[in-house]
């Protein structure tokens, strides 16, 4: 059997037959689901529980009443306040805070100010202004003697929904979703990356460490080795996103029965037996989907990501003996793919500009740049195998250099390597 | 089997040259005692045999070929720092090294499952490498190297870190290696190992060979200059020999004295003065020079 392929089935049976893998494997996306769940609920009881009780101190004395006779607003109760009282009344709790409200504000000239103990911010503040500028505004029209069809101009509200086009012009689905997704996918490529990436380097590392590499190099060559361990990682990685494909299409599927479980499908106006999917569509939940070639090229940059980022993984693998020295030879490696995602929202908010496409062109930050883009954006094709080619380019040249590093790396023992070591065994390997 | 022919390498680390010009050769049905001060250049030869790296001059036969893949499935190397996968169990570890060695599967058992028992690790199989004891690693480590039937053996420090029975458990396979018509490179500070299994020697400081033969004929080149004396008392009837230089003493033990003689005629006149003094003695005899004599005497002297 070819080397390559015997250090690749004994890095990747050694892997995934140990416990941890498994629990990995089970509980990464059960962990998930659970901290977007956790948000959630954290998201509804925050919103729930943080009504606010506001004393409102009115100088204008035209205001006061019209805001209390305003709607009522679960977030924010307020309560008319005496100017001389309400302060001691904040210090002792009955309020979480007070608002004045100056004379001036009827020409526009002051402004109102709100006190508060504690916490409040930008929420309470806009929909305080939001209030008694309606409140200011309504009284000023009924001074003026506006009839009722210009207030009603005044109360017309537009609302916007986002939809993206596919390079045909089609309509596929709401922008912000695909937003999310892209995020999704740059945040799966980003922490796959590390965390195989990562798992390469120990692997390296440890095989120094214990001076195995020794007895492996009297019976193959340091490349075959290399090669191995990168495929049989790889091997791994693959297994284990084989096993969550699965999981996330049994829970698909299983969304659908939940459905159904809490949803009476004529209430939709559907057959009782009308399908998940049909009960999907009909009560609004759109699961977004991708065209075939976002997919594919997704998984070519994934791969090509990998490969990139094991070879640089391995390199410095190679320098280090000691854990406590991974650290610092790690951080340059650790730079470029950081990187990109201090863009994040950037590339999702314009994901043509000159910053995006630099980025997606440099085969170090180009994998998380891409992602994004293959998802938000139409991008022209040849853009997208530009960036690709130049990824190989990378990988071939990593590679290269990596395992004339790697070669000798691995038999110097003792000493952490510096940059000059690194180079000086490029020379020499 | 097959000669080992080492000729002219040399091997540079930037400005130092590690080793230089070094040739021997081993025979097929011989065990090479290859020697060396610290920092000799010992492990770069070994690993230029091994085919781990690779010299700057010269060049590594074996059996008349260039080392390469080939000479690799053929050869066991215990390299003196000992390392095996920690986490691995020993039976997976076992396949793994052998089956990189080019075993078929079907061989790899019949192999692993052969040493395992000769070193009495066939109950531990299933324990992970880390759960044995330091000795039952390095048994573990030396089935490794001789998986594979290897016909050159490349052996560092073999005998560390075990005690008396497993020693004797490890010279007897290693014998029998050779009587099989191994060739056997053994490398070792332990001089009195050496002595006793190796047939042929290659003292190299420096990077270059001191002395390379039969370990016979370079005892015997030495004549019989060393003196070992078993005697009671202080040993106060040697200060005049001493004092004019026609002895050196070696070594002093609760056995008695190691003398270099420096005369030929100095052995008649301590008997004669251990005669006439009545000093009471149990021992007298006339040696070669230990290899650790040998040793020392060459690499200072070099």
């Amino acid at each position: 059997m070819n080397m390559v392929l015997i250090v690749a089935r004994s890095e990747l049976l050694r892997r995934i037959k140990t416990k941890s893998f498994i629990l990995v494997t089970l509980l990464a996306p059960t962990l998930l689901i659970g901290v977007f769940a956790l948000i959630a609920i954290l998201t509804v009881s925050t919103f729930e529980s943080d009504s606010r009780t506001i004393g409102v101190v009115d100088h204008t004395g035209v205001v006061l009443d019209r805001l209390l006779a305003q709607e009522e607003d679960a977030d924010l109760v307020l309560i008319a306040a005496d100017s001389s009282t309400v302060q001691a009344a904040v210090m002792a709790g009955r309020y979480d805070g007070y608002v004045t409200i100056p004379k001036g504000i009827l020409d526009g000239e002051e402004s109102l100010r709100y006190y508060a103990a504690e916490g409040g911010g930008y929420g309470v503040t806009s929909s305080l202004r939001f209030r008694v500028r309606r409140a200011v505004r309504n009284h000023l029209l009924d001074e003026a003697g506006v009839p009722n069809e210009v207030r009603d101009i005044y109360r017309t509200s537009v609302s916007i929904s986002s939809v993206q086009l596919d390079d045909e012009g089609e309509e596929t689905g709401s922008q912000e979703l695909y937003g999310g997704l892209g995020a999704l996918m740059a945040f799966l490529l980003y922490f796959a990356l590390i965390f195989y990436g990562n798992t390469i380097f120990l692997g390296v590392m440890e095989e120094k460490r214990t001076r195995i590499v020794e007895v492996l190099l009297s019976s193959t060559r340091p490349f075959s080795l290399l090669m191995g361990k990168i495929l049989g990682i790889g091997g791994m990685g693959l297994v284990q996103f084989s096993c969550w494909a699965v999981m996330i299409v049994g829970l698909t599927a299983a969304a659908g029965t939940v459905v159904g479980f809490f949803m009476d499908p004529t209430s939709l106006g559907l057959g009782a037996r009308a399908s998940a999917t049909e009960m999907l569509d009909a009560s609004g939940i759109v699961l977004p989907t991708l065209k075939l070639s976002v997919v594919v090229w997704f998984i070519l940059f994934f791969v090509g990501g990998f490969l990139l980022y094991a070879g640089l993984f391995a390199a410095v693998g190679s320098m280090v003996d000691q854990p406590q020295d991974a650290q610092a030879v790690m951080l340059p490696v650790m730079l470029p793919l950081i990187l990109p995602m201090l863009f994040i929202s950037s590339l999702l908010e314009s994901p043509n500009s000159t910053l995006a496409v630099v980025l997606s062109m440099i085969p170090v930050t180009a994998p998380v740049p891409m992602a994004i883009r293959l998802v938000v954006t139409n991008l022209p094709f040849w853009e997208v195998l530009l960036s690709f080619i130049l990824l190989l380019g990378g990988i071939a040249g990593t590679m290269w250099v990596t395992s004339r590093i790697y070669r000798v790396g691995i038999l110097m023992y003792g000493k952490k390597a510096s940059l000059k070591d690194a180079v000086r065994w490029f020379r020499s390997g | 089997m097959a000669v080992l022919s080492v000729r002219g390498v040399t091997k540079r680390y930037g400005r130092l040259t590690a080793v230089d010009e070094v040739s021997f050769e081993a025979q097929p049905g011989r065990i090479l005692g290859f020697l060396g001060p610290n920092g000799a250049g010992k492990t770069s030869t070994i690993r230029m045999i091994a085919h781990i790296l690779l010299p700057d001059e010269g060049e590594v036969l074996y059996g008349g070929r260039p080392v390469g893949p080939r000479s690799q499935r053929q050869m066991g190397y215990l390299p003196e720092e000992r390392g095996l996968y920690q986490k691995m169990k020993v039976w997976d570890q076992l396949c793994y090294l052998a089956a990189l060695k080019g075993l078929s599967r079907a061989r790899v058992k019949e192999q692993v499952t052969h040493w395992a028992e000769r070193f009495g690790l066939e109950d531990r199989l299933q324990s992970k490498t880390r759960a044995l004891s330091k000795g039952m690693q390095q048994k573990m480590q030396f089935v490794v190297t001789i998986l594979g039937a290897p016909s050159l053996l490349i052996l560092d420090e073999p005998f560390g870190g075990l005690d008396p029975i497993n020693s004797e458990l490890l010279r007897g396979i290693i014998e029998e290696l050779k009587d099989e018509g191994c060739t056997i490179l053994f490398a070792s500070h332990r001089m009195e190992q050496v002595e006793q299994l190796c047939d042929d020697i290659c003292l190299i400081a420096r990077g270059r060979v001191l002395i390379n033969g039969a370990l016979r004929d370079i005892k015997k080149s030495y004549g019989r200059d060393t003196l070992h004396l078993g005697f009671d008392g202080d040993g106060a009837f040697l200060r005049p020999f001493e004092r004019a230089g026609r002895i050196e003493v070696k070594s002093r033990s609760a056995e008695g004295m190691v003398l270099k003689l420096n005369d030929d005629k100095v052995p008649r006149t301590i008997l004669e003065t251990i005669m006439s003094q009545g000093v009471s003695f149990y021992r007298f005899e006339l040696a070669e020079p230990t290899l650790n004599e040998i040793f020392i005497r060459e690499v200072e002297g070099s």
